[in-house]
């Protein structure tokens, strides 16, 4: 096996349980107490998991720290410590100390758990915890108490028969262990052999004995198969928990019972009853071991025979006596049925879910993109050849290749829910700095999106949450004094709009208080002080670079980085961002997203002998360029009424050909704004694959990607929103040339 | 014993063409202004008749512009440009030399224009002369030596730095905001 590949697949589970633990523990303030055990139960397993699974590679720095973690919960399980705030802001801080150890062991650096302050102050407030409360002394220790994996066979055993001889124990001061692996034990990739060898290194194999009584005739023997069992004695001075975790990773599908020494009859009675093999020989087997004496296994037996002429119908599960018997304590039985079910759910999800590398899939959406490219090419051939069946022909296979190109790219989808989920976190840690109590709602989580963008819209949402929380929602006293309650609301939302994603968050704080806006813009020399501007426009201004109308640098936001980076992120996504805002009842931030990054619906204009596309979701219509308002040279056009500004790509582009006769003019629409586009021909919509253009041209600007055509040419992808900016930059530097320097004010 | 030579022997023998194999690079040879050139073969991924390129508006000049390579979008440079040259004259024999360098631990492909591909050399190391001081008309950093092939010299280009993608793009950066600006 390629244990890389294996270690990244501990990384991914990881990450997932880690993401999951802090849901748990966000979610269980606020849970009603009947889901609050199973929560527990979930938090537990998280940490569970992740330490059989370290414990699996090695990782001991991850094992020992989750050791304690789970010690710890399981404290909490059994009731001997109560979740409260304080604890559940120790098990955050906790996980995000494994989420780094896991971090660091992603990108390869060494820790050296010795020289790790955090380590060492997580562990002792850890101990501190483990040390509180109730808990009975065998948690106190660290040990926490386990549960003995238990066969869950029915075992016609009633109480009353062993009940009197619980004082007898054996006289063997060794462990038995009682194996009997699972048939599939060998297809997961487990050796039962080097189990056995790795017990040999936490003690002495006294006696052991190979059991091949599942053995099928070798006609109808699968050699893939195990049917094995092994009796063991084993002479060691470990913890019954230290032999579990040899058989951690088979337990789910494997019979493991250990014995610790001088148990009491009754354990071997019940070993004897639940096995599957004669019980006459497995007495011989538990006599040859030394595991009992000869009148020890007398007395079992004596006892195992009274029993099974006691009425039958008494049959219990075997979990419920061995409580009754005192042999295990009930919440190990829970445990052990819980690790049942949660077998069970597992395997259901695996029915539903197949997991599959990113690489491979954006290797296919690749390869759809030649399809669609090379679909373009065959119809474009067709049309030429004017045969009604090859363009018929044609015609259909590009239906389905369409169609293919929507399944591939739904795969690529994910819930946004990804992203959401940790905000809780966020708006809990950031409002209890502030001192603010916030509610936050998630809505539409399950609206799906591109991997790719999600992994991008992290950062600039986490920005829009924190600004909110900290400018947005006001102090408590404030909010009482305006009749709001003092539990502010913070709302993530997302949902789907003609053929775009839509994620709103909204608060119900302050709003946006124009005056100081203006003020601000003004003080810091965005706008010319007798400019009269929109509302919006002025709610725009706080997208400039270099705005921040915090009066005060907090922790939190005003750290330099402001709206204009939040605006810039989203628009390399090819998408929008708007405010909405009412004094003293709150702002709405609205992002609106394109469904994917790889395929884009364009529209190939020419200019000169380059053909070039503009995405077809900005395009509002197309005209005829007016010659005779060109002789006056503006550079803006009557649109029914309404003034359109116009940038001639040919000039801006310094494309040398001479311009045609009749120009048009594409109109588009970037923002709340539109401009008029001059080319000197339309040719129409298609679908653009989206080709990037590499590092040579990275300081490009104006233009934001590229294509291929049906012809096998390379068409370049129009970035808009860019080239009005250029355009308008452009001329306004023209205009204030002759100004003094400290005149020529920027205005956008 | 005499298994022990024989086989410490057969040993040195591998060494030794090992070695004659690292001295022995092949070069493709071309011509370009007249002039020719030689570039090592490991770095070449195919060589492509000219056509189909793309203009990208306001480049500077030594950028041709973009090609479609097999759905790839690769970018064409003019040697001769890049050299400080006048721009590559199209004829029939004009050619396309894909070239795959490394940039920031990802490898990129890179179209160069030339103006003849020649023939694939094998030239020893020894008969690589050092580059000359001046004289050759080409930024010295470009040369990687000057080979000799038949009694004549044929300049080995440093690919690595001919087409050094951290510079052309800073290049390219700078043409582009000059262009805005005038």
């Amino acid at each position: 096996m390629n244990l890389e590949k294996a270690k990244q697949t501990f990384i991914d589970e990881a990450n997932e349980l880690l993401l999951a633990f802090e849901d748990d523990l966000l979610r269980i303030e606020s849970a009603p107490d009947p889901e609050r055990p199973e929560i527990i139960n979930s938090l537990f397993r998280a940490a569970h998991t992740i330490k059989g699974s370290a414990g699996l590679f090695g990782f001991d720095y991850i094992v020992s720290f989750t050791h304690v973690l789970e010690s710890v919960l399981d404290k909490v399980r059994e009731g001997g410590l109560t979740l409260d705030a304080e604890l559940i802001s120790l098990l955050l801080n906790c996980r995000d100390y494994v989420g780094n150890l896991i971090d660091a062991l992603e990108s390869g650096i060494e820790i050296d758990p010795a020289r790790d302050a955090d380590r060492e102050l997580l562990l002792v407030r850890l101990q501190v915890q483990l040390k509180q409360g109730i808990g009975d002394p065998a948690t106190v220790a660290g040990t926490p108490v386990v549960a003995t994996t238990v066969v869950s066979v029915a075992s016609p055993e009633p109480q009353e028969a062993t009940a009197t001889r619980e004082a007898d124990t054996v006289a063997s001061d060794h462990w038995h262990l009682s194996l009997r692996f699972g048939p599939d034990v060998l297809r997961n990739g487990m050796d039962p052999l080097s189990f056995i060898r790795y017990l040999g290194t936490l003690g002495r194999i006294v006696y052991l004995t190979t059991l091949y009584d599942g053995l099928p005739p070798a006609s109808q023997m699968d050699p893939e198969s195990c049917y094995l069992g092994f009796e063991i004695e084993f002479d060691s001075a470990v913890d019954k928990q230290t032999i579990e975790n040899v058989f951690e990773f088979v337990r789910d599908d494997s019979t493991v019972r250990i014995i610790p020494p001088h148990s009491k009859l009754a354990e071997y009675i019940s070993l004897i009853g639940s096995l599957p093999e004669d019980q006459r020989r497995l007495g011989e087997i538990l006599l040859q071991g030394g595991a009992l004496t000869y009148f020890e296994l007398e007395e079992v037996l004596r006892i195992q025979r009274a029993e099974q002429q006691v009425d039958k119908h008494a049959a219990r599960p075997l979990g419920a006596i061995l409580v009754e018997e005192n042999v295990v304590p009930p919440q190990a039985v829970l445990a052990a049925l819980e690790k049942q079910k949660q077998s069970d759910e597992r395997k259901s999800n695996e029915h539903r879910f197949i997991k599959v590398e990113a690489a491979k899939l954006d290797s296919l959406i690749n390869l759809v993109g030649e399809l669609v490219i090379a679909g373009a090419a065959a119809n474009l051939l067709a049309t030429r050849s004017h045969s009604p069946e090859l363009i018929e022909a044609t015609t259909s296979i590009a239906e389905l290749v369409e169609r293919i190109r929507d399944g591939a790219l739904t795969m690529r989808m994910v819930h946004i829910a990804e992203t959401f989920n940790r905000f809780p976190r966020v708006v809990r840690d950031v409002s209890r700095e502030l001192g603010k109590q916030i509610e936050l709602s998630i809505g539409g989580g399950e609206t799906e999106l591109d991997k790719s963008m999600v992994e991008k819209l992290g950062d600039p949402l986490m920005h829009i949450v924190r600004n909110a929380i900290d400018h947005g929602i006001e102090p408590e006293a404030e909010r009482l004094k305006m009749g709001k309650p003092v539990e502010g609301k913070l709302s993530l939302t997302a949902f789907h709009e003609s053929g775009s994603i839509v994620i709103e968050v909204s608060d119900d704080g302050g709003g946006i208080n124009r005056a100081r806006v203006l003020a601000k813009a003004l003080q810091k020399g965005l706008v010319p002080p007798d400019l009269v501007l929109s509302d919006r426009e002025i709610l725009n201004l706080i997208f400039e670079p270099g705005f921040s109308t915090a009066e005060q640098v907090t922790n939190l936001s005003g750290r330099g980085v402001g709206m204009d980076v939040v605006k810039r992120s989203i628009e390399q996504l090819r998408g929008e961002i708007e405010l909405e805002s009412e004094e003293g009842l709150g702002t709405l931030v609205r992002i609106r997203l394109p469904l994917t990054l790889a395929i884009i619906d364009g529209f190939q204009v020419v200019i000169g002998r380059s053909t070039f596309v503009i995405p077809l979701d900005l395009v509002i219509e197309c005209l005829d360029l007016q010659t005779d308002s060109e002789l006056l040279q503006p550079r803006y056009l009557n649109l029914r009424g309404e003034v359109l500004p116009y940038v001639r790509l040919r000039d801006l582009f310094d494309i040398e050909a001479p311009p045609p006769a009749r120009e048009n003019v594409v109109v588009v629409q970037y923002g709340n704004a539109r401009a008029g586009l001059v080319v000197d021909q339309l040719l129409g919509e298609f679908q653009a694959v989206i080709k990037p253009l590499g590092q040579l041209f990275r300081g490009i600007k104006g233009i934001g990607g590229s294509t291929i055509l049906g012809t096998g040419e390379v068409a370049l992808i129009l970035d808009v929103p860019q080239l009005i900016q250029l355009a308008s930059a452009g001329e306004r530097a023209e205009l204030t040339r002759h100004l003094p320097r400290h005149l020529s004010v920027a205005r956008s | 014993m005499s298994r022990v030579i024989s086989k410490s022997s057969r040993e040195m023998q591998e060494r030794n063409a090992a070695q004659e194999l690292q001295d022995l690079h092949q070069y493709l040879t071309f011509t370009l202004g007249g002039e020719a050139f030689a570039m090592d073969i490991l770095h070449i991924k195919e060589i492509i008749e000219y056509g189909g390129v793309t203009e990208v508006p306001l480049m500077p000049s030594f950028v041709r512009g973009v090609i479609n390579l097999r759905g790839a979008v690769v970018p064409v440079i003019d040697l001769s440009v890049r050299f400080g040259r006048q721009p590559t004259q199209i004829a029939k024999r004009t050619c396309i030399v894909i070239i795959e360098v490394s940039f920031n631990g990802e490898m990129q492909d890179i179209g160069v224009i030339v103006d003849a591909v020649n023939e694939v050399l094998d030239i020893p190391g020894q008969d690589i002369e050092p580059a000359p001081a001046f004289g050759s008309k080409i930024r010295s950093e470009f040369i990687l030596g000057m080979g000799k092939v038949n009694q004549r010299f044929v300049i080995v280009l440093d690919v690595n730095q001919v087409l050094s993608l951290e510079e052309m793009s800073v290049l390219v950066e700078t043409d582009v905001s000059r262009h805005l600006d005038a």
